[in-house]
């Protein structure tokens, strides 16, 4: 139950924030609106780990191969894209179409092996949910 | 609309390579260290963006309203909501609740036209469009399971 909520609420805060950044974004550039919102969010989640005495773990950030360092730079572009998107198709076909590719890329990554990941081939369960959530795009885009 | 689904794909897309980035950054310094590094990155990318497109507006601060700045403060209610509810439901059940309710948020802002969105109805053809999609994304989550 308790996991429930909790997914909830990070699926809610996920939409949540695409919509208070397009928001955001009318007032000030977008990616205005990129920088400031992960500003506060990195002083926040900064300040989280050094209340936590999690400061040690910022060491541990050695032993990560450095390309994965960099995914938080992908988020400038995340932050912008989900912006423009939701200004122009809304935030419901903003969302399933983001979905959509987010599952076509984690299958394609995993057929090919990509980033270290084991091998795996796709199954067609998998094949028919991504055909399933193209046409219920489809649907909504009509 | 091709130009707004082409951002959503890049976004998309995007996303997905960030989680498998971050995911190994996490296994070794936790998540609070891996989200701190996350967006204090993406701030700073966004900054360099910002002034090569906007220049010097970046700085101009006029048009803030006060809620402006708390909304990046939402990265903390997504962070924790996910890290928790894969420590209580496993990764494949939590995020397929995950994903639904991120779209059952997305008819909901749209329908109430919230925040200055432009008010979409909601359709008994949206309806059946975005109960398609969550059977794709629950298909695909539970198939996903059943391989490992």
């Amino acid at each position: 139950m308790k996991g429930l909520v909790f997914a909830i609420l990070g699926g809610g805060f996920i939409t949540l924030q695409g919509v208070a950044n397009s928001r955001i974004s009318q007032d000030v550039g977008t990616w205005q609106t990129a920088t400031i919102t992960q500003l506060t969010g990195f002083l926040m989640a900064f300040l989280i780990l050094v209340v936590a005495g999690g400061r040690g773990s910022w060491q541990e950030l050695k032993k990560v191969q450095p390309l994965y360092l960099i995914g938080g730079t992908f988020g400038a572009i995340v932050v912008f894209s989900n912006v423009t998107a939701i200004h122009f198709i809304g935030v419901t076909l903003t969302v399933s179409a983001m979905l959509i590719a987010q599952l076509g890329m984690t299958v394609m990554i995993d057929r090919n092996g990509w980033f270290n990941l084991k091998k795996q081939k796709i199954k067609l369960p998998q094949l028919l949910g991504i055909t399933m959530m193209v046409a219920g795009v489809m649907i909504l885009g009509m | 609309m091709v130009f707004g689904l082409l951002f959503a794909i890049v976004a998309g897309a995007l996303v997905s390579l960030q989680n498998i980035f971050n995911s190994k950054v996490n296994e070794k310094a936790g998540s609070w260290a891996t989200t701190s590094l996350v967006l204090g990155l993406g701030f700073a990318a966004s900054l360099v963006l910002g002034l090569a497109f906007e220049g010097g507006q970046v700085f101009n601060f006029s048009q803030m309203k006060w809620w402006y700045w708390f909304s990046g403060l939402l990265g903390i209610g997504v962070v924790t909501g996910i890290v928790q509810a894969i420590k209580y439901l496993g990764p494949t059940f939590a995020i397929s609740i995950v994903l639904t309710s991120q779209l059952g948020f997305a008819v909901l802002w749209d329908s109430l036209g919230w925040m200055g969105l432009e008010k979409v109805p909601f359709t008994q053809q949206q309806f059946i469009g975005v109960l398609i999609i969550l059977g794709g994304v629950i298909l695909f989550k539970w198939s996903e399971r059943k391989a490992t």
